[in-house]
Formats: C-alpha cells, sequence, structure tokens
C-alpha cells in the first residue's frame, strides 16, 4: 500500500522522488526516487528538518506544522506529516504543480500509517 | 576527542559536529582503540571497545551460520538513546564504530554522517608506517617494577 | 603488534589467555582483578552463561603505568575452553598481540589441553598467524593439587613446549604464578617494539 501511495505522488509531472520517512529516526520507511537521489541522505535530513521546525511552532506556541516546503532555485522539498510520526516526502523539480502536489501529499500522509 | 593517529581527527571532527552524537568510539576489528569522543575513562573506553567488536564479530558469524551476506551494522535503540555499530574498510584495513545517540540527534543522521565519515578516513589515511621501536633496550627493568607495584609486591 | 599513540604516548596490548574448559583461565583473571588497586583496572566484564562458564569472553583492561614514556594498557582476554565455541575463540583471538596458553595439570586432563593446543595453532594459522612467531607463555595451572593426580612442569614440557617458550607452574585459585605468567608474556610482547642492542 505504501508503494501506491509513492507511485501516485511521482505520476505527478515535476516530481523526482518519493518517500516515506520514519521522522524520529530519520530512516527511510518506503521509497521511489529517480536514480543518482541518495534517499537514505533525504530522509535523514528532512527527519531532522522536521523535528527542528516542530520547535520552531512549539517555541511560537503553534502545533506541529502538517506541512513542510522548502524550495530552492534548481527545485523543491515537500514533506507532509503522517500518523505515527511517519513523513510523506517528495522530491520535485522547480516547476512542479505547488497546488497539486500539497493536496496529494495531504491526502497521501491521511493513509500512510 | 582523542585519537591514536592525528589524520582521523579532522574526519572524526566533522562526524561529532554533523551528527549530534554523544559518545564515538573507533577501534580496530580486533577491538584496539583508534579514537574516541566522550568517554571519560581510559579503561572504560577499552572495555566498550572489547564488547563492540564482539558484538560485531558475532555478528559476521551469524551471518555466516546464516548463510547470507555479512551485515555490516547493528543498531540497539533505546528509550531516548540508541546505539550504531558498523564495520568499514579503511587503507589500514578493517576498523568499527560505535555511536551512542540520543533524541537530539536521529539514526538516519547517524547513518548517514557515519557513511560520510568513512569515505573521508578513507580518503585522509596515509600509507601505513613500519611498526617503529618506542621502547628503551632496557625496558624490562620499568616494566617488572611497574608489575610489582600493580600487584603491590 | 600492539597499537602505538606516538601523540599521547600510549601503548596498548591485547593479551589473550587460552585453554581448554576449566583450565582456570578466569580465575587468572579474577585473582588479577582482585589485586590491582581499583584506578588501575577496568570493570571486569564476562560474558558467561548462569553456570559460570565463560561463554563469549572474559576481558579485564589494565593500566601498566609507565614505560620507556609510554602509558601501557594491556587488554587481557579469555577465551571459552568447550570445544564447541570454537568461533567464538577465533574472534577473541582476532589481532592478539600474545598468548597465555593455561593448561590443566590433571594428568586426566591431558588430552583436552592437547585438544586445544592443536586447536590454538590452527585458529592462529586461520588469522595468517604461525605460533612460533607469536609471543606465547605456557602456564601449567593446578600444580597445588595432589602429586599423583597431576603431571610436573618437566612432563608438560616435554609434551607442550617444543618451541622452549617460558612456561611457569601455577595454583591460578590461589594466585601462585599468575603474576610471574602475565610478567613473562608481557615481556615478549613489549620486547617487540624495544630497541634491539647492537650487535656484538
Amino acid at each position: 500500500m505504501l508503494r501506491e501511495l509513492l507511485t501516485g505522488l511521482t505520476r505527478i509531472a515535476g516530481v523526482r522522488g518519493a518517500l516515506i520517512v520514519s521522522g524520529k529516526d530519520g530512516i527511510v520507511v518506503a521509497e521511489t526516487v529517480m536514480e543518482g537521489v541518495d534517499g537514505r541522505a533525504v530522509a535523514a535530513l528532512t527527519g531532522s528538518l522536521a523535528a527542528r521546525m516542530r520547535g520552531v511552532t512549539g517555541a511560537l506556541g503553534h502545533t506541529d506544522p502538517g506541512l513542510l516546503h522548502l524550495q530552492g532555485p534548481d527545485g523543491g522539498l515537500f514533506a507532509a506529516a503522517g500518523r505515527a510520526g511517519l513523513l510523506v516526502v517528495a522530491l520535485t523539480t522547480a516547476d512542479v504543480n505547488a497546488g497539486e502536489l500539497r493536496l496529494a501529499l495531504l491526502r497521501a500522509a491521511e493513509r500512510a500509517a | 576527542m582523542r585519537a591514536i593517529e592525528p589524520w582521523v581527527e579532522a574526519p572524526l571532527g566533522g562526524f561529532l559536529k554533523e551528527s549530534a552524537a554523544r559518545l564515538t568510539l573507533l577501534m580496530t576489528s580486533s577491538g584496539q582503540v583508534v579514537a574516541q569522543h566522550g568517554f571519560t575513562r581510559s579503561l572504560d573506553v577499552m572495555a566498550a571497545s572489547a564488547l563492540g567488536a564482539g558484538i560485531m564479530a558475532s555478528t559476521f558469524e551469524l551471518a555466516k551460520v546464516m548463510g547470507i551476506r555479512p551485515l555490516d551494522a547493528v543498531v540497539h535503540q533505546g528509550t531516548g538513546v540508541g546505539i550504531y555499530l558498523a564495520a568499514f574498510d579503511t587503507p589500514r584495513g578493517r576498523w568499527l564504530g560505535l555511536v551512542v545517540f540520543g533524541d537530539e540527534t536521529s539514526l538516519g543522521l547517524v547513518q548517514y554522517f557515519f557513511a560520510r565519515l568513512t569515505e573521508d578516513l578513507g580518503r585522509a589515511a596515509p600509507a601505513a608506517e613500519p611498526p617503529r621501536q618506542v621502547l628503551a633496550e632496557d625496558f624490562e627493568d620499568e616494566l617488572n617494577s611497574s608489575l610489582r607495584a600493580l600487584f603491590g609486591r | 603488534m600492539p597499537l602505538v599513540n606516538f601523540t599521547t604516548r600510549e601503548i596498548t596490548c591485547k593479551l589473550v589467555y587460552y585453554g581448554p574448559g576449566r583450565c582456570g583461565k578466569t580465575t587468572n583473571l579474577l585473582y588479577i582483578h582482585g589485586r590491582v588497586p581499583e584506578q588501575r583496572r577496568g570493570n571486569m566484564v564476562s560474558l558467561a552463561t548462569q553456570s559460570d562458564r565463560t561463554l563469549f569472553f572474559d576481558f579485564l583492561p589494565l593500566e601498566l603505568g609507565v614505560i620507556s614514556g609510554f602509558t601501557t594498557r594491556f587488554q587481557l582476554y579469555t577465551v571459552p575452553g568447550q570445544v564447541y565455541y570454537n568461533a567464538t575463540r577465533r574472534l577473541v583471538l582476532q589481532g592478539a598481540d600474545g598468548v597465555v596458553f593455561v593448561v590443566d595439570s590433571q594428568a586426566r586432563r591431558y588430552d583436552d589441553n592437547l585438544e586445544s593446543f592443536q586447536d590454538l595453532q590452527e585458529n592462529l594459522l586461520d588469522q595468517g598467524v604461525d605460533i612460533r612467531q607469536i609471543p606465547l607463555v605456557l602456564q601449567y595451572n593446578k600444580q597445588d593439587l595432589p602429586s599423583d593426580l597431576i603431571l610436573s612442569p618437566p612432563d608438560l614440557d616435554d609434551a607442550f613446549n617444543f618451541r622452549n617458550v617460558p612456561s611457569l607452574p601455577a595454583d591460578a585459585l590461589h594466585g601462585a604464578g599468575v603474576f610471574e605468567t602475565l610478567k613473562a608474556l608481557s615481556s615478549l610482547v613489549l620486547q617487540r617494539l624495544a630497541v634491539r642492542p647492537p650487535a656484538p
């Protein structure tokens, strides 16, 4: 089922890879990534990033962030918080349809557990 | 941080900074300490090193018995603390790493930066030096008096 | 070769006590542990079964002191003696700088000693080490038992000491010979690091 979730995400134009990551451990639970993408590195660093962002929102008195979006000139990283501490992560090119991907990610995060 | 050979220090320093590991121990596969960070007593380091090498050695044997490929890493996970143990090859032979980490980091980060550490060590390792004679010709007098003192004789 | 840290001027040697089951390897370490002041030794690590037989190894780190300006440490290991733990013995033997072969002097244990000694040779060879090249000391333990039950040191020398290495009678339970054994092996091991006298 996790594999299906990921395949659904990678069908969106501009998605170079999708992963389900154990947020606390920063390790890959499932992945579908293009060659040359180091899934283990993405999982480790995204897990760490999500933990820090939770720290930031907590310090501001807000609830945990449901979605992270990092954008660079060549591409982006999206991570949606699922149940049981899982993160659904997508790596994208710069021209991805961010709105479509956000919706797909949030839906996938609800199902991932 | 303490290292047997100075060239280990920079790669290990980088790993410690990035991984936020609490304790780190690099050792030979026979359990001899090569470098360590975080331990306060050298005798404890030796015991941790002996046990770490023992765990990895038995893990290799276990894999052999089960007919599977050698397992290069072992993770022990506790509440709020974990241990990552991994074997890797260096120009100086097979080494092992033992990393104790807490909630301030994650297994994934430790694994990721440990892999980088092994690459950095591979690049930094100078050619092995031939063994040097470091003890004086008459070292036995000192050895005997040290042993006598140790045994209270 | 022992590990030498030139920066911190430290030498670390791995010494392994080898021999058949119940010959007194762990007893040697326990005696040393009991005699050496706490600040000069670590805790003794024993991976043993419920009946106190060594399952994996015993380990005792010792801080000897400063020799020729180098802080010298010993890591003492024992191996499990039982025949079926050979894989474990091989692992513990890996990287040993010196070996004490503990012989059980009881005549009825002769074959066990022999088997264990052959096992030591094979396991060393497995690691590319010729038993004639590694520092080795023989300890004839249990020499305190009645003389009709044991073999004498000269008899045991005939059987095991083909290399003419140091051999010492011992009663490890009460400490006799334990110190002398460690002294003999450490001297052999450290000799490898010593400046040799000029040729005559």
